[in-house]
């Protein structure tokens, strides 16, 4: 019984030291700043998880004179990412990125465990507490240029669109797409669906092929599931693509269908982040995604750019994009006015 | 408005023939007394082993046809592969068959996406196989876009449908098959090896379940990810009970599931003021009322569905 006693408190001994280490996680002595980043999907889905990956690399890239760590989790559902952000956490690492909505909840209960390690999530406006930021692309911004380009190339004046949900920088997308559209095409018919799902491509494709079989010659779409539509819009003969994310152009079909994309610069993200913790700040704040601060970048298709859009037209893209960045808060605040029922 | 039913009409078969083959080989599975929840898992095997051989053949550019068929056989053999396992764990082992299905899911599915990381990497698309115009009849207005447009795979789907109701109800080994399932024990006394039957069933169900997730990589997506079959596996099972273990009543049912699928996306398209929420959830609400309104005297569920047998246990 005695020896039973002492192995059970030599066992609680060892776990209180554990759970003491696991608390301490400042920033490492010899001034290494670890970031890790916490995704649903994988760090290569030509969506949104792969533009925060790459976005994190380029920063690291970016900021030579800083020693920076990274580490990834792919394919973590919320109920699975808390044992995960623990585990980082124990690790000593000083920047968790859960990046999702669907992990909030998560982050901000880990965040109230441990206040000294800074959390960031998104998409998300919300201001957090003091060791949570939260990031939210504006991505009304980059909709707008691509319904532009869309509302101008259609020839049979029907775009379609097709959403994951109808929420966060998705829908922010859309109803940018939709006002770039009728920006330079008010005739044009919108047609706009969700799949109920960011990352059921085959329900995106389906929703796409219903778009293509009503008329629509030009689609986009947003979130991973797009890739779903972007391979439906392949097998049709004339229909055009325009991308919410820039590694679509280097997919087989993205050369042959998308005309031109934008994508979220992460990196932007990332080095306003480490600043932000190296300067004291933890978190408290929501770091917006536009144009003006560098979270966005729009590419042309260079073997498309010639065929599909006209000097005119790449002169008012690039007015409006200049636009954005002269008043990146005022040009496009009506962006949740848009009806889809009133299309 | 004639236009918008026939485009809905024509995505009906082609959008259909996924679930139509997994539910016809769930229905193998459960006329023998078999429940097999796995269904999802064996699909995403399927679509995984389906786009992989064409994938390697061609690096994601167009490759023979043979290719794509070559898929399709993989994907039958490695579904009846996964059967087998099933019948090894429910039939030998008579582990309980709701558990071990949930198990053989999540194997499925996290092997097909582990391989897949492995051999392939990111998502990665194919060409898959092209939709075909049957001459003449391909022509004839609204009908020919409905029915004489799509790929081959998805006519041999269909006409596989007879052919399952014809083996089912017309041979001695589907009467083999429905004995196991309704009274294994009257079976075993005329000589049936029950066990050896739902072995062969859950074989055939599971080679139908492969194809039925290779259509998805190969014919309809052309491409895969791990989240390629999205619940699809669970809609075929229920579909089963929709169809009541009938053959043409499950083709039946995967249309109607499909044409509301359709017709949802059709309503948020056309700007149709409707939470899009509720038009999302629009087939599978079908599905739960189709189920609970059924009268019970028109169930014909193989009343040993589920229950191990042992023919050593007089019960």
């Amino acid at each position: 019984m005695k020896k039973i006693l002492v192995l059970a408190l030599v066992l609680v001994a060892s776990l209180s030291v554990f759970a003491g280490g696991s608390k301490d996680s400042s920033t490492a002595d010899d001034g290494t700043i670890k970031i890790a980043l916490i995704i649903e999907n994988t760090i290569d889905d030509k969506g949104w998880c792969q533009s925060m990956h790459d976005g994190i690399t380029q920063a690291i890239a970016a900021m030579p004179d800083k020693k920076i760590e990274y580490s990834y989790a792919e394919k973590m559902l919320p109920v699975d990412a808390g044992s995960i952000a623990r585990q980082y956490v124990a690790q000593g690492y000083d920047l968790i990125i859960a990046h999702g909505a669907q992990y909030k909840n998560l982050v901000l209960e880990i965040a109230e465990e441990y206040p000294d390690v800074s959390f960031a999530f998104g998409t998300s406006s919300e201001i957090g507490p003091a060791n949570v930021f939260t990031y939210m692309p504006e991505s009304e911004e980059t909709g707008f240029l691509n319904g532009m380009i869309a509302g101008s190339i259609t020839e049979d004046n029907i775009v379609g669109v097709v959403g994951p949900v109808d929420s966060g920088d998705s829908a922010r997308y859309n109803r940018g797409f939709v006002l770039g559209v009728q920006s330079v095409n008010p005739e044009a018919k919108i047609l706009v669906a969700h799949s109920g799902s960011f990352s059921d491509y085959v329900k995106a494709a389906e929703v796409a092929q219903s778009q293509l079989a009503s008329g629509a010659d030009v689609l986009t779409g947003s979130s991973q599931q797009a890739i779903g539509a972007l391979r439906a819009t392949a097998e049709s003969p004339i229909a055009m693509w325009l991308g919410q994310d820039t590694a679509q152009l280097t997919t087989e079909e993205g050369k042959a269908k998308c005309v031109a994309a934008c994508a979220y610069n992460y990196a932007a993200v990332v080095i306003n982040l480490v600043n932000k913790i190296e300067s004291g700040v933890k978190g408290g704040e929501c770091i917006p995604m536009n144009f003006a601060n560098g979270g966005f970048v729009f590419a042309y298709n260079p073997d498309l750019e010639a065929e599909w859009v006209t000097p005119e037209l790449k002169a008012a893209v690039q007015e409006a994009m200049d636009s954005f960045i002269a008043d990146p808060d005022g040009t496009l605040a009506d962006w949740a006015d848009v009806d889809y029922s009133t299309l | 408005m004639i236009d918008i039913i026939t485009n809905m009409l024509s995505m009906c078969i082609p959008f259909s023939v996924a679930l139509l083959l997994a539910s016809t080989g769930e229905m193998f599975n459960q006329r023998a007394g078999v429940f097999n929840l796995g269904c999802e898992g064996v699909m995403a095997m399927g679509a995984f082993v389906g786009m992989l051989i064409p994938f390697l053949a061609g690096g994601g550019m167009r490759v023979s046809q043979w290719y794509n068929v070559l898929g399709f056989a993989a994907a039958a053999v490695l579904g009846a592969l996964f059967g087998l396992f099933f019948g090894v764990i429910t039939v030998t082992f008579r582990a309980p068959q709701g558990i071990a299905g949930i198990g053989l899911q999540m194997f499925g599915v996290g092997c097909a996406g582990t391989l897949f990381r492995h051999f392939v990497g990111g998502t990665q698309s194919i060409p898959g196989i092209p939709d075909v115009d049957i001459p003449l009849l391909s022509k004839i207005p609204v009908i020919g876009e409905i029915f004489f447009s799509h790929n081959a795979a998805s006519y041999l789907a269909y006409i596989f449908i007879p052919v399952a109701w014809y083996i089912l109800f017309r041979t001695p080994w589907g009467l083999k098959v429905r004995a196991a399932g309704t009274n294994p024990r009257a079976a075993d006394s005329m000589g049936v090896n029950v066990s050896r039957t739902r072995y062969e069933s859950l074989m055939v169900g599971g080679a139908l379940a492969g194809l039925a997730g290779a259509y998805l990589s190969i014919a309809q997506a052309k491409m895969f990810s791990d989240t390629l079959i999205s619940g699809r596996g669970f809609i075929a099972v229920a579909l089963v009970y929709f169809g009541h273990w009938n053959p043409v009543k499950i083709m039946g049912g995967a249309l109607l599931f499909t044409f509301a699928q359709t017709f949802q996306t059709v309503v948020q398209s056309f700007g149709i003021s409707f939470p899009y929420e509720l038009a999302v959830m629009l087939p599978y609400v079908l599905v739960i009322v189709v189920l609970a309104f059924t009268s019970r005297n028109d169930m014909s569920a193989p009343t040993s569905l589920g229950k191990p047998f042992n023919r050593e246990i007089r019960t």
